[in-house]
């Protein structure tokens, strides 16, 4: 073969190793910059994780009301909130009103200043009688000194976990005793039979199985938070549950990551970790 | 002339009353609020029936398909009497039906895959 010929060859065979290594370098930084997009948002202090700041029409007036989930989940079950006294699973889904509290939906369902909750009168919500200052006990955005309970003297004796409060030992140990129950809306149930855990295996090869315990969520969502309406089919392999649908707050992320847990903690989920992991 | 006056204030007496009595008919009958509604016992049919159904999610796994198959009927069945509900009230009873009829569906569901 002329040598003119070869260093042509090999001009080409060079060039096309330089494109190679440009296309991949591309699709390593599209990569990158997709991975951090998916990556878990940095969390907040423990708390404010769960916070929801309810202004869809009390921006005027007494101000935003400044909800805190660990507070309310202390002593009353998720499915309680989210199935019988009906708040969406999604913010600015449930339109409260002042006028709907007074009529003894959403906040006033057991805010009515009748209801007795560990022996006293559950204060009323939008009461006409309320003071400012009672006002500003949920409408207490920016208002400092405003609230009855601080997140660290109310869970002082709550066992912690990797992130605050470890809500399943807290509930677990007897700590706290969430309620199901409110006279007058919820439906009176037999006791839940248990459900047996199960695993879930990993999509990725890399990642050990998931452990599922049917039981510690039934204890706090009954059936139907989750069926069908977060988990919309029984059906093994048509849904691929991934961590980027997590992320985005679908399956799992409707409450991990936003209320539940957080998702930085791997092995709360895959108990065994990586498979790297030791 | 005694008599026409006797008659004309018997009248009187008679038209009063009635007025009265329509009135008094109509501060008990008239329009009803929303609270004296839900009081109604054709109101508290649909609650009876909704907690007799929506009472069983805990046990959905138990039952047979046309035990679930009922269920779901009744739930439907349920439907347009809260949609006649007020509006907060229609609102959380909608979205509780959904979610009881939702679950029965789902269990179903999984019980005619089971079976294939």
């Amino acid at each position: 073969m002329p040598t003119c010929l070869m260093r042509k060859g090999t001009r080409r065979n060079e060039r096309g190793l330089l494109l190679l290594v440009l296309a991949c370098g591309v699709l390593l930084l599209g990569n990158t910059a997709s991975a951090q997009v998916y990556l878990p948002k940095p969390l907040p202090e423990p708390s404010e994780y769960g916070k929801v700041i309810l202004d869809n029409y009390s921006t005027t007036g007494p101000g935003a009301v400044v909800f805190d989930h660990w507070l309310h989940r202390s002593k009353f079950t998720c499915r309680l909130c989210h199935v019988d006294v009906g708040f969406a699973m999604q913010a600015k889904a449930t339109g409260i009103r002042a006028s709907t509290n007074r009529e003894g939906f959403h906040c006033g369902a057991c805010h009515d200043g009748k209801k007795l909750f560990e022996g006293r009168p559950i204060f009323a919500a939008c009461s006409d009688a309320a003071n400012d200052q009672q006002c500003d006990r949920c409408h207490s955005l920016g208002k400092k000194g405003a609230r009855k309970y601080e997140y660290k003297e109310f869970t002082a004796k709550f066992p912690k976990g990797f992130y605050g409060v470890n809500w399943e030992a807290a509930e677990r140990s007897g700590v706290i005793k969430p309620v199901d129950f409110v006279e007058g809306l919820s439906v009176k149930k037999a006791p839940m039979r248990s459900r047996e855990d199960f695993t879930i295996k990993a999509g990725y090869s890399w990642v050990h199985p998931i452990n599922f315990s049917h039981e510690k969520h039934s204890i706090w969502n009954g059936c139907e938070l989750c069926h069908p309406e977060i988990f919309p089919t029984a059906q093994k392999g048509t849904i691929h549950f991934s961590m980027f649908s997590n992320i985005e707050g679908r399956y799992c992320g409707a409450c991990h990551g936003k209320v539940a847990f957080p998702l930085n903690n791997c092995q709360k989920c895959h108990p065994r970790g990586p498979l790297w992991a030791p | 002339m005694f008599k026409a006056k006797f008659k004309a204030k018997i009248i009187a007496v008679l038209l009063f009353m009635g007025l009265v009595g329509l009135c008094g008919m109509r501060a008990i009958g008239g329009p009803q609020s929303s609270a004296a509604q839900a009081d109604h016992p054709a109101h508290e049919t649909w609650r009876k029936e909704f907690d007799d159904v929506c009472s069983k999610t805990q046990d959905a796994m138990t039952f047979s398909q046309e035990e679930l198959t009922d269920l779901i009927r009744r739930c439907d069945a349920l439907l347009p009497q809260i949609k006649k509900l007020d509006e907060s009230q229609k609102k959380v009873y909608m979205g509780r039906l959904r979610m009881c009829r939702g679950l029965y569906a789902y269990v179903l569901d999984a019980k005619r895959n089971e079976k294939k």
